[in-house]
C-alpha cells in the first residue's frame, strides 16, 4: 500500500539528493528527471503500477545517493557558465 | 537578551503599533516574575504565529509561485492565494517549496512542508526558520 504522502516524499528526498552534486548539469538533469518522472506516472490509477513505480522511485534514489558521494569525491575545478551570475 | 528584545521590537514596528501599548499597559499586570526581554520575546513568538510576515518576504514567495505556476502577470496574488486554487498539484508544492528552500536558503522539514496551502503560511513558515537560524 503506497499513499499519496509517500509518494510526495520520495519527490522530496529525490529532490534534495540530487540538489547536492557538484556539476550543474547533472543537478540540473537530476532535478528535470525526477519531476518529469513523477508527472508522467501522476495519473496512474492501477495500484499494482502505483507500488511499481513507487519501488523504482526507490531504486533511483538509491543510485542518486550513491553518485553523489561519488561526484563529490572529484568535483569539477571551474564552474560552469550557468552558474555565474550576470555581470 | 537586549538583542533578543530589540530585534523582536523592529520586526514589529511595521504592523501592529496599537497592540505593543496595550501590551506595555497588560505587563505590570501579569504575576510572572520575568524580566522586560523575556516577557517581549515570548509575547512576540506567540503573536508571530498569528501575525503576517514581512511584506517584502510575501512579494519574493509570490514572485516565485507564479514563475513556477507560469501564471499571467494579471493574475491577482494575495497572501491568502491557495496553491491548489492557483492549479498547482501537490508535485507543484513540492517544487515550490524546493525553490523556496533554495531562495532563502533554509531547511523545510517534512511535516512542515505538507501544511503548506497558502502564500501566507508559505511567507510565515519562512521567517520563522530565518529568525531561528542565526540563533542556532
Amino acid at each position: 500500500m503506497v499513499d499519496k504522502g509517500q509518494v510526495i516524499s520520495l519527490c522530496r528526498f529525490l529532490l534534495r539528493a540530487g540538489r547536492q552534486y557538484p556539476d550543474y548539469n547533472i543537478r540540473e538533469y537530476a532535478k528535470r528527471r525526477t519531476l518529469d518522472g513523477f508527472r508522467m506516472n501522476k495519473n496512474l490509477t492501477d495500484h499494482s503500477k502505483v507500488v511499481d513505480a513507487y519501488v523504482e522511485g526507490k531504486k533511483q534514489l538509491e543510485v542518486v545517493e550513491r553518485l553523489v558521494k561519488v561526484y563529490l569525491a572529484y568535483p569539477p575545478k571551474t564552474k560552469n557558465i550557468m552558474e555565474l551570475k550576470l555581470q | 537578551m537586549a538583542s533578543l528584545s530589540t530585534s523582536s521590537l523592529s520586526f514589529k514596528a511595521p504592523s501592529i503599533q496599537s497592540t505593543r501599548t496595550s501590551q506595555v499597559l497588560r505587563k505590570p499586570l501579569s504575576f510572572q516574575p520575568i524580566s522586560f526581554g523575556r516577557f517581549q520575546s515570548s509575547k512576540n513568538l506567540r503573536l508571530q504565529i498569528s501575525c503576517a510576515a514581512k511584506p517584502e518576504t510575501v512579494q519574493k514567495v509570490s514572485d516565485i509561485v507564479r514563475e513556477q505556476l507560469a501564471l499571467s502577470a494579471d493574475t491577482a496574488l494575495t497572501a491568502e492565494s491557495k496553491f491548489s486554487a492557483l492549479g498547482a498539484d501537490s508535485l507543484d508544492t513540492v517544487e515550490i517549496v524546493m525553490a523556496l528552500e533554495e531562495k532563502f536558503n533554509i531547511s523545510v522539514e517534512e511535516a512542515d512542508a505538507q501544511n503548506i496551502t497558502t502564500i501566507q503560511e508559505a511567507a510565515d513558515l519562512i521567517e520563522d526558520l530565518a529568525q531561528k537560524k542565526p540563533a542556532a
